[in-house]
């Protein structure tokens, strides 16, 4: 076993010793045993910080991989597969290696957080104790070498997120939204959880490696029908996991849990498994499958932003911000930007955990405030928590000199190649909307900004009536709560607090993973994650003619069809390059349509950095226009395009719809099959049994009448034949000589009477 | 060693008969101890277990020997008819993959069921001689390799249920029991003329002589009497056999259609009989199809496999919405018992090793996430009198330990990862999907994993999360230490989990756990079990 692997093993099982320690004792340990949970963390991410160090810094190889697995289940001999085993693994190379460093660096910063912000809540040590099963959870998905076991920690990190979510599950709110993101996110595992089957029932293996290599040799022998289904069906786990339209219903709601835990789990990290889950499945996608994903992306990322601007809750804007920047790296995957869009997950789960951390910052120091429009003038009061902020705010409205500017035009240049070519029309859609959103991103956050830092104090202005409600309505600890009431005094947060929240800032500066503020392929992260040769061919017959000058012809798309052997250029490139994850020197992709939008990706490079930052200053001016200058009153805008005002600031309805539909919809069947169940079914049980008793009572009476009444009626004849004969029997002579004369006399009348006819 | 792990529970309750009716406790003590013998004989068991043998049909040679592990096979009844030829029936015991993990969750169960029958103090002897009988002849129709002795303990088996829900059910438990009575009797009746039929058709290799026995049964080649009524060549009678026995199975299972005596039993049963009732006996439904109804019929088998997937689909999902739409929590665990079983139907009908594993391990998990499941609705019965969801909220503040245990029984209800319940579902589907005949079936199915996950974590919501109802089963009282504290009408005992509570939960929780890491300690014995079965299964006629 490689010496990583042992790491990354201790890495993996030191949270779970955090959760099973404090879910037991956290209640017989001082402080109910915080400093386990941070220490602990704290040596995981030293760990991690080796990992990566030994990986990314001293090896610097892009096609670095090291993996290793065990038997977990064993079936046996299998008749007519052979022998069949179920094998669990892990496996590091460049993504991983960077994944580990950055779960347990936001889980640590997270724990040490949380030892400020929850301090004092009376399920402390429960907290916790969740948050280690999190961060295992997570660290799980990272390593996984396989389908199955990736399955097993995405319904783990789905039970954590359910866990942390409901953790105040005395409101109803949180113990709604719990149970939302629960059944939302297991929506998309069924898709998910399909798309494995559709696989192991071809292959009769889970491993990710394994099934690559089956695929680049063309084993697949479904239709390639199937294979794009397989892909779409995948992608659905991360539709439900990183809150992609049209699931991403729950994300917003799941800010009902601790602000730190949003942060962790609801921006940084477990939202941005589906993204990077999809990275891991990206060789097998077809280009069918591709464009829905780049498709549902885009779509996200404008709707979620288009939401954003007009929401009121400091949350709920991060919330359809991470929404909308999810939206970004799936769009990143399926246009083929791939080494931007986990670009982009990393740089966005910097900035993002700082925004959430000092949103909590701000509630935490507001005394639980979380509505935007009674904030106002704390950049004085807060000044590290501004600064932060700031920062990662313009990191995320994609400013130069920012992480998230360069993660964000290496997307939207991908875009904007894809849409060349694929041959532009429809697919010009996707960058276009997301420059739009991008545009949105700035104007919220510009609003965001505004309101809470800079104009008046509007904490006076609060509805009296409305503000018991909303203080219970929010993120509250029961030993806060009503003791700071009346006296609503701001002060920077403490140590614990503030630390995180700069060295998430400076994580979101430039200079981290590129020397170039302007060009992110030319720092390490995109040389070291370079995009993956894909395993299937060309689904789309124009793109394999317009790469008819590199490849020839007949080799493109073979892939697809089973019946034609795949030829050697296939073989001996894509698979070995799709086993290792990477491309080899050069990024020479043997798949022309790939080859073509990697291509096109680079040469759109400087387009895309140009109008995306007319559309970021666009948006910034307008924040300006609206909320600094005044020249715009934003209420009365809103009224003057109320429907669209209400249709934003409703979400676009969709809980109302999902409500009316499915939600209705099933609890309607329910109550008509269990009716069904006891009318009916049950219904014809006991009418049967009905019937047979009905029977059985006729039969009795039939018994007792008939057969029995035949057997009476004998029994009555002879009885009264005996009684009338009786009669008869007198015992007088006078008697019997009466009835002697009377049968002679008839006799005699009966022989005269023949005589005479 | 069968026989005496089989009969313990009878001599408990000979014990039994001979102490006082006063002597409660002594009556339980007795019980709880021919329970943990039993158990400790299962343990014996598991350790002897050689998993490199497969069981399912005769070793080499025609002997059962080789192939079956702790086998007692002795003449029991030998009548010669005459014209017939002669009655031979055997007392025929052994046991292979597939009622060796069914023989270990039997004595689990049981224990169980004894400590749970502790707080029964109604005609307590009465009680225990008719639970020590049942668990007799539960175990007895797992080992039992004859199929006379099979029916034989299969019908002493109904007789003590019947009383037992009975008498000890609840308001409305005549109903229930003659329900169940005649419902089950109604399957048994068709068993016996089909195995009647089957003894006429069969020759014992060993013997040339007639033979009741399974394993000779498993054997095609042993259907050797020209025009017997179930010989190769008679397609219309063996499949009225096959649907015949399914049927009768089915009713155990049970299986849609004919479920609608499951709900009303649990209802009325005691918790304890409740628990052996999902625990064990529902399994002996699909043991029955397992080991009886597809090997002795498989070309029967593998024209019907559409058909018994189409049935297992239609419990997991229209089980899952009956159990939505309860108000009653034990009736809602009820429908899930049948929805949970419907995986078990699904993973057998892909006829394929994944999924037949997976269907053994799924009976394996749900005896034992059932039984949990229905002890706790127990525990919260116990204590407020109702059942009714709506009448609870806001537990998990006062009641943190029974919480966690609803927590962890619920999700491993709803195929948590890392608990056992997955690992069985997630084989079914794997088998399901592999096999192009229930592939589409298996498409749908997966709608159970949504809608499984929606009754669960509903009624953890209602009874659990947020505050106290105004129309609660319970009232808030404020202690001594100023904390808010709930109270129950009629209850002393403690609040939360007591110590009996816990000894019963415990295990299954970490069985539970422990089985979702690691399931090879039951999937071992089950893996040359099913290949062979998969085997005889596919055999070319």
């Amino acid at each position: 076993m490689h010496s990583l692997i042992q790491l990354s093993i201790v890495v993996l099982l030191l949270p779970l010793l955090s959760f099973v320690i404090l879910i037991f004792f956290n209640r017989r340990l001082p402080r109910r045993g915080d400093f386990i949970g941070v220490g602990i963390l704290g040596t995981a991410f030293g760990i991690s910080a080796y990992i990566f160090w030994s990986v990314i810094v001293q090896t610097y190889d892009p096609a670095f991989r090291v993996a290793w697995d065990f038997t977990w289940i064993d079936l046996g001999n299998v008749p007519g597969v052979g022998p069949l085993e179920i094998r669990m693994g892990v496996v590091i190379d460049n993504l991983t290696s960077i994944m580990l460093a950055m779960v347990t660096l936001i889980s640590l910063l997270v724990h040490l957080y949380s030892t400020g912000y929850m301090a004092g809540d009376k399920n402390y040590g429960r907290y916790f104790a969740f948050l280690g099963i999190f961060t295992f959870s997570m660290l799980g998905i990272v390593l996984s070498d396989n389908f199955f076991s990736i399955y097993i920690f995405w319904e783990l990190v789905g039970l954590s997120s359910y866990l942390l979510i409901g953790f105040f599950f005395e409101k109803d709110s949180a113990a709604d939204a719990q149970k939302k993101a629960f059944l939302a996110n297991r929506v998309g595992d069924i898709g998910m959880w399909l798309g494995i089957l559709i696989l192991y029932s071809q292959f009769h293996t889970f491993s990710f490696e394994q099934i690559y290599a089956n695929l680049a040799a063309g084993k697949f022998a479904l239709s390639n029908g199937w294979l794009t289904a397989a892909g779409i069906l995948l992608f659905m786990g991360c539709v439900g996991k990183s809150a992609q339209f049209p699931l991403h219903i729950w994300l917003p709601d799941a800010m009902e849990g601790p602000t730190p835990v949003s942060a962790l789990i609801h921006a940084a990290t477990m939202v941005a498994a589906g993204v990077y889950f999809v990275a891991r499945i990206f060789v097998m996608l077809t280009p069918d499958a591709l464009h829905v994903i780049a498709f549902i992306g885009a779509s996200t990322a404008f709707m979620a932003a288009t939401i954003a601007i007009t929401q009121n809750d400091i949350k709920r804007v991060l919330a359809y911000s991470t929404v909308s920047q999810l939206g970004y790296m799936v769009l990143g995957l399926g246009v083929g930007a791939y080494s931007a869009s986990l670009f982009h997950l990393v740089t966005h789960a910097f900035f993002k955990a700082c925004l959430f951390l000092g949103s909590g910052a701000i509630i935490h120091a507001m005394h639980h405030e979380q509505d935007m429009r009674w904030m106002g003038a704390l950049r004085k009061k807060m000044p590290w928590t501004f600064a932060t902020f700031t920062l990662a705010t313009l990191a995320l409205a994609g400013l130069p000199l920012t992480s998230g500017f360069m993660s964000k035009d290496a997307i939207l240049a991908g875009a904007i190649g894809f849409a060349e070519v694929e041959g532009g029309g429809i697919y010009y859609l996707i960058p276009v909307l997301g420059f739009f959103s991008a545009m949105l991103t700035a104007f919220y956050m510009g609003r965001q900004i505004w309101l809470v830092f800079f104009g008046e104090s509007r904490t006076h202005l609060k509805p009296a009536d409305n503000h018991h409600q909303a203080h219970h309505a929010h993120d509250s600890h029961a030993t806060h709560g009503d003791a700071h009431h009346g006296a609503h005094e701001v002060h920077e947060v403490s140590w614990n607090m503030r630390a995180p929240l700069v060295i998430l800032a400076a994580l979101s500066v430039f200079a981290v993973y590129s020397p170039d503020p302007l060009d992110g392929a030319k720092g390490w992260f995109m040389k070291m994650i370079p995009t993956p040769a894909t395993v299937v061919g060309e689904a789309n017959p124009q793109i394999g003619a317009l790469a008819a000058g590199s490849v020839a012809p007949q080799h493109a798309g073979v892939v697809r069809t089973t019946e034609v052997v795949p030829p050697p250029v296939v073989t001996e490139h894509a698979a070995p390059a799709a086993a290792h994850g990477e491309a080899k020197g050069g990024h020479v992709y043997s798949d022309p349509r790939q080859a073509e939008i990697v291509h096109a990706g680079h040469a759109a490079h400087y387009t895309a950095i140009y109008i995306s930052s007319i559309m970021v200053v666009l948006g910034i001016c307008m924040a300006f226009v609206v909320y600094v200058f005044k020249i715009i009153d934003p209420e009365k805008t809103a009224n003057a395009i109320r429907p669209l005002y209400l249709f934003s600031l409703n979400k676009w309805y969709w809980d109302e719809i999902y409500e009316a539909t499915f939600i209705k919809g099933s609890m309607v069947l329910a109550r008509m099959l269990s009716w069904f169940d006891t009318n009916i079914v049950d219904g014809i049980v006991n009418g049967v049994a009905t019937l047979v008793r009905k029977f059985a009572f006729a039969n009795d009476s039939f018994d007792r009448h008939v057969v029995d009444g035949m057997v009476n009626f004998t029994a009555f004849t002879v009885n009264t034949t005996g009684a009338v004969l009786r009669k008869l029997q007198t015992g007088k002579v006078q008697t019997y000589v009466v009835m002697l004369m009377l049968v002679l006399f008839g006799y005699f009348v009966f022989y005269f009477t023949r005589l005479i006819y | 060693m069968l026989s005496l792990i089989v009969f313990l529970p009878i001599i408990a309750g000979l014990v039994i008969l001979a102490v006082p009716s006063s002597q409660k406790q002594i009556i339980r003590i007795v019980s709880l101890l021919a329970a943990l013998a039993q158990g400790v004989l299962a343990v014996l068991i598991w350790r002897g277990y050689d998993p490199a043998l497969p069981g399912i049909t005769a070793g080499p040679g025609g002997s059962p020997l080789g192939s079956f592990q702790f086998v007692e096979k002795v003449p029991w009844i030998s009548l010669n008819l005459g014209g017939f030829g002669s009655l031979n029936i055997e007392y025929f015991l052994g046991v292979d993959g597939i009622s060796v993990t069914m023989v270990i969750l039997t004595a689990l169960v049981s224990a169980i069921g004894v400590l749970s029958s502790w707080t029964i103090q109604k005609q307590v002897k009465g009680y225990f001689i008719l639970y020590n009988l049942l668990a007799s002849a539960m175990m007895g129709c797992f080992v039992a390799l004859d199929f006379f002795l099979f029916y034989v303990f299969w019908e002493i088996m109904l007789l003590p249920m019947y009383f037992l829900i009975g008498i000890w059910g609840g308001p409305n438990r005549e109903y229930a029991a003659i329900k169940f009575f005649l419902y089950t009797l109604f399957g048994s009746v068709f068993m016996l003329l089909v195995m009647i039929g089957l003894y006429f058709s069969v020759t014992d290799p060993a013997t040339g002589l007639h033979t009741f026995s399974l394993v000779a049964m498993a054997t095609q080649t042993n259907f050797n009497i020209p025009g017997a009524i179930f010989a190769p060549e008679n397609h219309l009678w063996r499949q009225i056999a096959f649907i015949v026995l399914f049927v009768g199975f089915a009713i155990k299972v049970p299986m849609f259609p004919f479920h609608t005596w499951l709900p009303d039993a649990h209802v009325e049963a005691p918790t304890p009989i409740s628990v052996i009732l999902a625990g064990v006996l529902l399994k002996l439904g699909t043991y029955g199809m397992i080991r009886i109804n597809f090997p002795l019929f498989p070309e029967v088998f593998q024209a019907s496999m559409f058909v018994i997937g189409i049935f297992g689909a239609i419990n997991i999902i229209y089980g899952a919405f009956c159990a939505l739409a309860q108000k009653d929590l034990k009736k809602m665990v009820a429908y899930s018992s049948i929805s949970h079983m419907g995986y078990v139907l699904l993973g057998l009908s892909a006829g394929n090793s994944e999924g037949m594993v997976g269907a053994l391990y799924q009976m394996f998990n749900h005896g034992t996430i059932t039984a949990m499941l229905f002890l706790l609705v127990g525990v919260i019965y116990d204590r407020a009198h109702t059942r009714q969801i709506d009448k609870f909220g806001g537990l998990a503040s006062y009641m943190p330990v029974y919480a966690a245990v609803v927590t962890v029984a619920w999700f491993a209800s709803l195929g948590l990862p890392g608990l056992s319940g997955f690992i069985s579902e997630a084989l079914v589907f794997v088998g399901a999907f592999s096999s192009e005949i229930t592939r589409p079936i298996a498409m749908v199915s997966v709608l159970g994993i949504v809608f499984g996950a929606a009754y669960l974590l509903w009624s953890l919501q209602r009874m659990f999360l947020g505050k106290r109802k105004d129309d609660a089963a319970y009232d808030l009282v404020v202690g001594k230490d100023g904390h808010e504290h709930i109270h129950f009408h009629d209850w002393n005992g403690k609040l939360d989990l007591d110590g009996r509570e816990l000894a019963m939960l415990v295990p299954l929780v970490v069985i539970t756990i422990f089985l979702g890491i690691y399931p090879m300690p039951v999937l071992g014995m089950l893996t040359s079990s099913i290949n062979k079965l998969v085997q005889v299964l596919a055999l070319p006629l």
